[in-house]
């Protein structure tokens, strides 16, 4: 309600309303007093002349000589409907028309002026000389007629008056409504595109100037302030993916320098026991010679030998995730009979209740590789695979294809390329991995599993591999959900004539 | 008799390799670094030399070069110990055992082995050699 009090509309009718009833009740008095006075004088002047012709008439007729004609020329005044009162004095005797009653003009002697005593009668003398003697004419107008007419003239000016304060009104309330409607259509506009409705234009139909500049202006400043916001928010968005690609490199990195000084560390380990494992199996073996065939020692010793020869194989296995083996590396130029061989061998290993989906590309490649360490590679992220399957049932799936790797995609892996690559994908739906767990899964004897079970080397020697073959491994994994392990392989760049030879 | 002579900075390695060779019916000797192993070289010959990679003093490769200038006719084996053979703050790459194995046949030895190997593989190998 306030607020409709407040509106352009109310306030203009308002304010025509209150200039109007300062100004219209002064005009009207104004023109009405004025009416008023010219309509007196004119009854006035009106009655005055006829009394003076009157008298003239009663003068120069010769009619003052007997008081018969001066009686019957009052009466003609009566009843020529000019007088409701004619009476002539003359000598101190009243003579009064034969047409009025005897109680007339009692006001008479005190009522001389328009519409005094409530009578209706305006009395008027006019002196005139009769030979030596002074008479009186003594007329009474009726202001009857004189008054009804002022009336009706006050009735139809109010009337005119009132017509042209509702008008005015009207047309105060169409003008404003035809500044307000714009006003509001602009309000609800600017109210959707505050609440999103960004691409909403801004348009009027509005004859009134200020409205349509008001309207043009918004829409320019709309407009601007549009392309101002998509600017900002698509430079937001790229900032975004900027900083969350640069952590990913970050952490990437940070990821590989650590498992390269594990890996130095670990290789620096291997140096120093095998050193010593050396000697173990060279003497265990010459005292085993030198003990004679049934020897109860010979069993223990035998024990030894084998312990010592299984620490080679641990020692091996290490040096394979700290550097390059001495293998000599073969140009493939189809690598997927090799991953069928690998498959082949894990789906042997593997119990029946693990699905296993298979999709390889061919031909797949060509690669530079050593291929009994891309089945290794294989197998062992199969095992890994099915041991995060911990319920013994879910699936294990291997894909391998030609992938092409991007600038973009390159930027994210310092070890990537800009080009040809093999990738081998192994994935499983089982516990997954948290972030900790991720950051360590490369490292040495890193298990998650009991003491015992499984040397932690498994993914270890998946990273020497990989790193012997200059590639890239992509970890994605979820808790609940699974892993996906993405191995990457350069194709070697070699003309086709030499592969073909 | 064939005569083998060993050169490496542990004990234990020289002494049973020497075990070995001897009950293979080989004359052998011993050396705990490079120089030392030339100069028994020069004293009494060698048809074959087993030395080492990572040494104090003169190592492996070093030796192999110099046994190579000097006597042509003496079979070389170099034995590495595998992964990072040197302190940790050496460069990886400097050290990497494969780089470092090329380097010293490319110096001249005839053989390069990796430790731990056993017996039958070390003597067989020999024995292609030194009856070639």
């Amino acid at each position: 309600m306030a607020r409709a009090l407040k509106s352009i509309s109310a306030r203009m009718v308002l304010a025509v309303l209150l200039i109007h009833a300062v100004l219209l009740p002064l005009l009207s008095y104004g023109v009405l007093t004025l009416v008023h006075n010219v309509q007196e004088e004119l009854f006035i002047d009106h009655v005055r002349i006829y009394s003076r012709v009157f008298a003239d008439q009663l003068q120069s007729g010769g009619q003052l000589a007997n008081e018969e004609r001066i009686i019957e020329a009052l009466d003609s005044s009566i009843l020529g409907g000019r007088c409701v009162h004619a009476a002539f004095e003359l000598d101190g005797q009243l003579l009064l028309s034969s047409m009025m009653d005897e109680e007339d003009g009692e006001n008479f002697e005190e009522d001389f002026g328009f519409g005094e005593h409530d009578d209706n009668v305006y009395y008027l003398s006019t002196p005139l000389v009769v030979g030596n003697t002074m008479a009186v004419l003594e007329l009474g107008f009726d202001e009857e007629p004189t008054v009804s007419d002022m009336e009706s003239t006050r009735t139809t000016i109010l009337t005119i008056v009132l017509i042209y304060l509702l008008v005015t009104v009207f047309l105060v309330m169409v003008l404003s409504a035809l500044v307000s409607s714009p006003l509001q259509r602009l309000r609800r506009d600017s109210h959707k595109i505050a609440s999103g409705d960004y691409t909403l234009r801004m348009s009027v139909d509005s004859e009134i100037v200020e409205i349509k500049e008001l309207t043009d202006d918004l829409e320019h400043m709309r407009s601007t302030l549009v392309g101002i916001n998509a600017r900002l928010e698509g430079e937001i968005a790229s900032r975004e993916a900027a900083e969350k690609e640069r952590r990913k490199a970050e952490t990437h990195l940070r990821h590989m320098h650590r498992l390269q000084s594990i890996g130095t560390m670990a290789g620096g380990v291997a140096h120093e026991f095998n050193n010593v494992l050396l000697p173990i199996l060279l003497y265990t073996d010459l005292a085993l010679e030198d003990l004679p065939e049934d020897s109860p020692i010979r069993p223990n010793l035998e024990r030894v030998l084998r312990l010592a020869n299984r620490a080679k194989g641990l020692s091996e296995q290490i040096l394979t995730f700290g550097r390059p083996s001495g293998e000599a590396m073969t140009v493939h130029a189809d690598i997927a009979p090799i991953l069928d061989e690998a498959m082949s061998m894990v789906r042997a290993l593997t119990p029946a209740s693990i699905e296993i989906r298979i999709g390889i590309q061919r031909p797949l490649g060509p690669i530079e590789c050593d291929p009994n360490e891309i089945q290794q590679l294989v197998v062992n992220l199969c095992s890994n695979a099915y041991k995060a399957l911990s319920k013994g049932d879910g699936s294990i799936r291997v894909g391998a294809e030609n992938f092409e790797v991007t600038p973009e995609f390159a930027a994210r892996y310092p070890r990537l390329e800009t080009g040809g690559y093999v990738r081998l994908t192994v994935a499983d739906d089982g516990e997954g991995m948290d972030s900790v767990t991720i950051e360590r899964m490369f490292d040495p004897f890193f298990s998650t599993r009991e003491v015992g079970k499984g040397t932690g080397l498994g993914l270890s020697v998946v990273h020497g591999i990989v790193t012997k073959h200059e590639g890239e491994i992509v970890v994605a994994s979820e808790v609940g959900v699974g892993t996906a392990i993405d191995i990457y392989f350069p194709h070697v760049k070699l003309d086709r004539e030499r592969l073909s030879k | 008799m064939t005569r083998v002579i060993i050169i490496d900075d542990e004990e234990d390695i020289r002494t049973v390799l020497k075990e070995i060779f001897v009950r293979e019916g080989f004359d052998v000797a011993v050396a705990s670094d490079g120089t030392e192993g030339l100069n028994l070289i020069r004293e009494t010959g060698a048809d074959l030399v087993i030395t080492d990679i990572i040494m104090p003093g003169s190592d492996g490769v070093e030796t192999a070069y110099d046994i190579r200038m000097e006597f042509p006719k003496t079979k070389i084996i170099v034995m590495s110990g595998g992964g990072n053979t040197g302190p940790l703050e050496y460069e990886p790459s400097a050290i990497a055992t494969n780089a470092y194995l090329a380097s010293a046949e490319a110096v001249g030895a005839d053989l390069t082995i990796t430790k731990p190997f056993n017996r039958q593989e070390l003597i067989k190998a020999v024995r292609e050699l030194t009856e070639q």
